[in-house]
C-alpha cells in the first residue's frame, strides 16, 4: 500500500506540473514507445495477413539477422558508412562553428533592424524543401544553361559536366547543407546569447576587456552547455543522413554515387522496388542502435569532464 | 526521482497492453444478409491516376447502377501516378480496408505483392462469379498472369503484345523531307539525326531520359536487371545482358551519338521528357506502341507524331500484366468484388460510366459506340487503360471505326516471348537483389543513355554486379526457369 499511496500522493502534489508534461508524454507513448514494438519486423520476413497488421507481424516467419545482411553484403557498405559518418562530422563541426560565429555577429550588430533583416535572410533557406534547393543548385550547375558554366564561358574555361564529375561534390554538398541549416542553428544560439546577463559584459568593460576578450571569456563559456547538448544530439544522428540532400541535390546521378551514396539513399535504392519492410526496418534499427551507443558514449565522455554539461 | 520512474512502469505497461488489445479487436465480422439491392455492401476501390474532382459524384451514379444489378456500392479512391506504389505498399502492410486495387508490372508490382500475400487468390472466385471475364478476355491474359499456376488479378483486355517503335516529330520530318520508312535499327537513324543536328541546334535529335534503354532482343527475367534470355533462345539459358554482343554494340552506338551531340547532355539525370515533348523540341525517340498510337500521341502533344517499328510485336510478362485489378487479401466481400469486376469487364454501361462519367454531364453519345467529351470531362478525366476491358469503351469521334478489331488483330498476330508465364520468385535472393539494385542505379542511366564510355564503364559495372551477387541471382533464376519449363512442357 505504502508505495502506491506515495505514488498517488506524489501525483497530487505535482498536479500542475504533470498536467503540463501530459501532452508530450502521451505523444511519446503513442508515436515513440508504442511503435517500438514494431522493431520485431526487422527479424522477420514480413508477409501480409488478411487479419490486419498485428496478425501479419505475428504470422510472419522469423529470419534472424537475414534482413541486416544486405547492408553489409557488398563493398558498398564501406563507402556508404564512410560517406555518412564523414559528411556528418563535417556538418557537426562546421555547422557549430559557423552558427555560433553568426550568432555572435548578429548579437553584436548595433543596428537591430539590420540584424533582424540578416537573421531572417539566413533563416529563410531552412524552410525550403530539398527538392526546391535541388533545383536552385541545378540552375547553377546545369551543363547547358547553368550560371557557373556561363561564367566559365566568359573566361574561356570549358564548361564542366558537374553532374557526372564527383571531384567537387563533397564541397558542394557541405556548402549547400550549411547554407540551408546555419540560419536555423544560429537563431538558437542567438536566443541563448540574448539570455546572458548584461551585467557580466558591463563588469568586463569596466575592467577594460575588449570585444574579443568578452566573447572568449563570457559569451562562449555561457554558450557551452547549449553547444554540448546540441552537439550530443547531433552525434546521436551521425548514422542518419539527410535523404533529400543526398538524393535531390545531386539529382540522383549514378556517376556521383561514390561521394553521394549514404546509408539512407542506399536503403532507398535497394528496397524501393522490392518493398521488403523487414529489410528497411532492419536498416533503421541498425542506425538507431549505433546512434544510441554513440550518444551514450559521448555523453559519458562529457560527463567525465563536466558533469553539469552532460545530457543525463 | 529514480523510484518514481519505476513506479510508472506498471501503468505504462498496462496502457500498452490495453491499446494493443483494442487495436487487435478492431475488425468486426460482417453481416451475411448484406449485398442485395436493398442493402448493398460498399466496395472500396483504389486505383491509379491523378485524383479527379468528380469521382464521388460519378461513383454515386455508378453505385445506383451496381446496387440494382449486383447489390454493391462503390467508393473509389484515386492515388496519383508517382505515389501509388508506395501508398499501396503501406496500406497493404498495415492492413487498411481495401477491396479492389489496381496493380501492374510497373505500379504496385503484381508478382511481388501477390507472393507477399497482398492479393486474394481468385481461381475459385473466377470460376464461380467471373465467367464473363473468362469468356471475353484473350486467354493469353489470364494464362500469362498466373503466378505459380494461380491467378491473383484480372488483367484489362487491351493490346497484348508490346512493340517498340521509333517516334518522330512529324513537323521536322516534313520540313526536311526525311524518309523514315527505312529506319529500323538504332544505327539506321544516324543520317536523319545528322540532318537535324546540323539544321536545328535547339532540338534534341534523339530524346533520351534516364529511364530509357536501347532495345536488345532479350527477354528480361526482372525488368531493368541485366539478366535475360535471348528472344530466339532454344536452351533457355539466362545470361548477363550487359555481356551480350548486341548490348555492347548498342551502347557503343549510343555513346557515339552522345559524343556528337545527338543525345541531350543531361540525359542520365533527366527524369522525363515531358517538357521536351510539350515544347516539341525533339526529333526522334523510342516508345512502346499499340494500334493507332500515333493518333493518341498526336492528340496529347498537340502536334503530329509518326512512328515506325523498331522491333517485332511480342507478348511479354510485363505487357500482359500492364494493367490489372486485384481483390485485396483482406477484402470482406471477395465474392461481391469479383461480381463487380465481372460486370466491369462485360457491361458497356458500367465500363463507360467509370471511364467517362455521367452521360450528358461529362460526355454525350454521338452514336451507339461513339461519344464526345463535354467541357465537364475535365473534372473526370480517367486513365482508360487502367480500369478494365478497354474494348467496351466508346470510341472518340476521331477514332477509326475498326479500332477494336485492329486491336484483336494485333493481339492475334503477336508471338510469345520465351519467358511468358514464368515469374521469378525472388524470396531466396532478396539480399542480393537489394545490393544489385544499388549497382544498377549507379551505372544504368549513365551507360544506357550513352553518357559514359562503355569501354571503361561496362567492365566496371559488370565487376560490381558480380560482387553484389548477380551470379547467384542468375543461378537461382535458372534453377526456377528449368523447373518451370519441365512443368510446362
Amino acid at each position: 500500500m505504502g508505495a502506491l499511496g506515495r505514488f498517488f500522493k506524489d501525483i497530487g502534489k505535482n498536479k500542475a506540473m504533470l498536467a503540463m508534461v501530459l501532452p508530450a508524454t502521451l505523444w511519446f507513448i503513442f508515436f515513440s514507445y508504442l511503435p517500438m514494438a514494431g522493431m520485431v519486423v526487422a527479424f522477420k520476413e514480413y508477409r501480409y495477413s488478411r487479419d490486419g497488421f498485428l496478425a501479419s507481424i505475428i504470422e510472419s516467419k522469423w529470419v534472424g539477422l537475414q534482413n541486416f545482411k544486405f547492408l553489409f553484403s557488398t563493398n558498398d557498405a564501406y563507402i556508404i558508412t564512410r560517406n555518412t559518418v564523414l559528411y556528418n562530422i563535417f556538418f557537426i563541426v562546421l555547422g557549430l562553428v559557423i552558427a555560433v560565429a553568426m550568432a555572435i555577429m548578429l548579437a553584436e550588430i548595433a543596428n537591430k533592424r539590420l540584424a533582424k533583416v540578416y537573421q531572417t535572410g539566413m533563416f529563410l533557406p531552412y524552410f525550403l524543401s530539398w527538392v526546391i534547393v535541388g533545383y536552385f543548385v541545378y540552375s547553377f550547375l546545369s551543363m547547358d544553361k547553368g550560371v557557373v558554366n556561363q561564367i566559365f564561358g566568359w573566361f574561356g574555361i570549358d564548361p564542366l559536366n558537374w553532374y557526372s564529375n564527383p571531384t567537387y561534390w563533397p564541397i558542394i554538398i557541405v556548402v549547400v547543407f550549411l547554407w540551408k541549416s546555419v540560419g536555423y542553428n544560429s537563431v538558437i544560439y542567438l536566443a541563448a546569447i540574448m539570455g546572458i546577463d548584461k551585467s557580466l559584459y558591463e563588469a568586463a568593460m569596466i575592467d577594460g576587456a575588449n570585444k574579443w576578450q568578452q566573447i572568449r571569456n563570457i559569451t562562449i563559456p555561457m554558450l557551452t552547455p547549449l553547444i554540448t547538448i546540441l552537439t550530443l544530439l547531433a552525434i546521436g544522428k551521425i548514422f542518419y543522413a539527410d535523404f533529400g540532400l543526398f538524393y535531390q541535390v545531386p539529382r540522383d546521378s549514378g556517376t556521383l554515387y561514390s561521394v553521394t551514396n549514404v546509408i539512407d539513399t542506399y536503403v532507398y535504392r535497394g528496397l524501393k522496388s522490392t518493398g521488403e519492410i523487414g529489410m528497411s526496418t532492419a536498416a533503421g534499427l541498425y542506425q538507431s542502435l549505433i546512434g544510441f551507443i554513440l550518444v551514450i558514449t559521448s555523453n559519458g565522455i562529457v560527463r567525465k569532464f563536466n558533469k553539469d554539461n552532460a545530457l543525463f | 526521482m529514480k523510484n518514481k520512474k519505476i513506479k510508472f512502469m506498471p501503468a505504462l505497461a498496462l496502457l500498452l497492453i490495453v491499446s494493443i488489445m483494442l487495436s487487435a479487436c478492431g475488425g468486426g465480422k460482417s453481416d451475411n444478409a448484406e449485398g442485395t439491392a436493398e442493402k448493398p455492401v460498399e466496395l472500396i476501390w483504389y486505383t491509379i491516376g491523378t485524383p479527379q474532382k468528380d469521382v464521388d459524384k460519378v461513383m454515386a451514379e455508378v453505385s445506383k447502377y451496381t446496387a440494382e444489378k449486383i447489390g454493391v456500392t462503390i467508393k473509389m479512391n484515386m492515388i496519383d501516378w508517382g505515389d501509388y506504389s508506395q501508398k499501396l505498399q503501406v496500406m497493404t502492410a498495415s492492413g487498411e480496408a481495401v477491396d479492389i486495387m489496381f496493380t501492374a508490372s510497373w505500379a504496385f508490382d503484381y508478382v511481388q505483392n501477390a507472393r507477399k500475400g497482398a492479393f486474394m487468390q481468385i481461381d475459385d472466385l473466377l470460376a464461380e462469379y467471373g465467367k464473363g471475364i473468362v469468356d471475353t478476355l484473350d486467354p493469353a491474359f489470364l494464362e500469362g498472369s498466373k503466378i505459380d499456376g494461380r491467378n491473383y488479378g484480372i488483367p484489362a483486355n487491351k493490346e497484348l503484345p508490346a512493340q517498340e517503335v521509333w517516334r518522330f516529330n512529324k513537323q521536322l520530318v516534313d520540313k526536311y523531307k526525311l524518309d523514315i520508312s527505312n529506319v529500323y535499327t538504332l544505327e539506321s537513324l544516324e543520317p536523319l539525326l545528322k540532318t537535324i543536328k546540323e539544321n536545328e541546334p535547339d532540338v534534341y535529335p534523339l530524346a533520351v531520359d534516364k529511364n530509357q534503354m536501347p532495345y536488345v532482343p532479350y527477354d528480361y527475367v526482372i525488368e531493368k536487371l541485366p539478366m535475360g534470355v535471348s528472344l530466339d533462345t532454344t536452351d533457355y539459358k539466362i545470361v548477363n545482358v550487359l555481356d551480350s554482343p548486341e548490348m555492347k554494340q548498342m551502347l557503343n552506338t549510343m555513346h557515339k551519338y552522345y559524343k556528337v551531340g545527338y543525345i541531350p547532355t543531361e540525359a542520365a539525370t533527366m527524369d522525363s521528357l515531358t517538357d521536351v515533348q510539350s515544347t516539341g523540341k525533339w526529333f526522334a525517340d523510342r516508345a512502346t506502341s499499340q494500334p493507332f498510337a500515333d493518333n493518341l500521341w498526336s492528340a496529347s502533344y498537340g502536334y503530329p507524331v509518326v512512328s515506325t517499328p523498331a522491333s517485332e510485336a511480342l507478348i511479354y510478362n510485363w505487357s500482359v500484366m500492364g494493367s490489372m485489378q486485384a481483390i485485396s487479401a483482406n477484402s470482406k466481400y471477395p465474392e461481391k468484388a469479383m461480381e463487380f469486376l465481372n460486370l466491369l469487364n462485360t457491361d458497356p454501361v458500367l465500363r463507360n460510366m467509370i471511364d467517362s462519367g455521367i452521360e450528358d454531364v461529362h460526355y454525350k453519345k454521338v452514336s451507339d459506340t461513339v461519344m464526345e467529351n463535354l467541357d465537364e470531362s475535365k473534372n473526370y478525366d480517367m486513365p482508360t487503360f487502367s480500369l478494365g476491358n478497354l474494348m467496351l469503351t466508346y470510341l472518340n469521334p476521331t477514332d477509326p471505326d475498326n479500332k477494336w478489331e485492329e486491336f484483336k488483330k494485333f493481339n492475334d498476330a503477336g508471338t510469345t516471348a520465351p519467358l511468358l508465364g514464368f515469374n521469378f520468385d525472388t524470396s531466396k535472393v532478396t539480399t542480393e537483389i537489394a545490393a544489385v539494385q544499388n549497382v544498377r542505379e549507379e551505372y544504368w542511366a549513365p551507360l544506357m543513355s550513352g553518357t559514359v564510355d562503355p569501354e571503361v564503364y561496362l567492365p566496371r559495372a559488370n565487376e560490381k554486379f558480380k560482387a553484389a551477387g548477380l551470379d547467384k541471382i542468375m543461378e537461382e533464376a535458372q534453377l526456377q526457369l528449368d523447373e518451370w519449363r519441365a512443368a510446362n512442357k
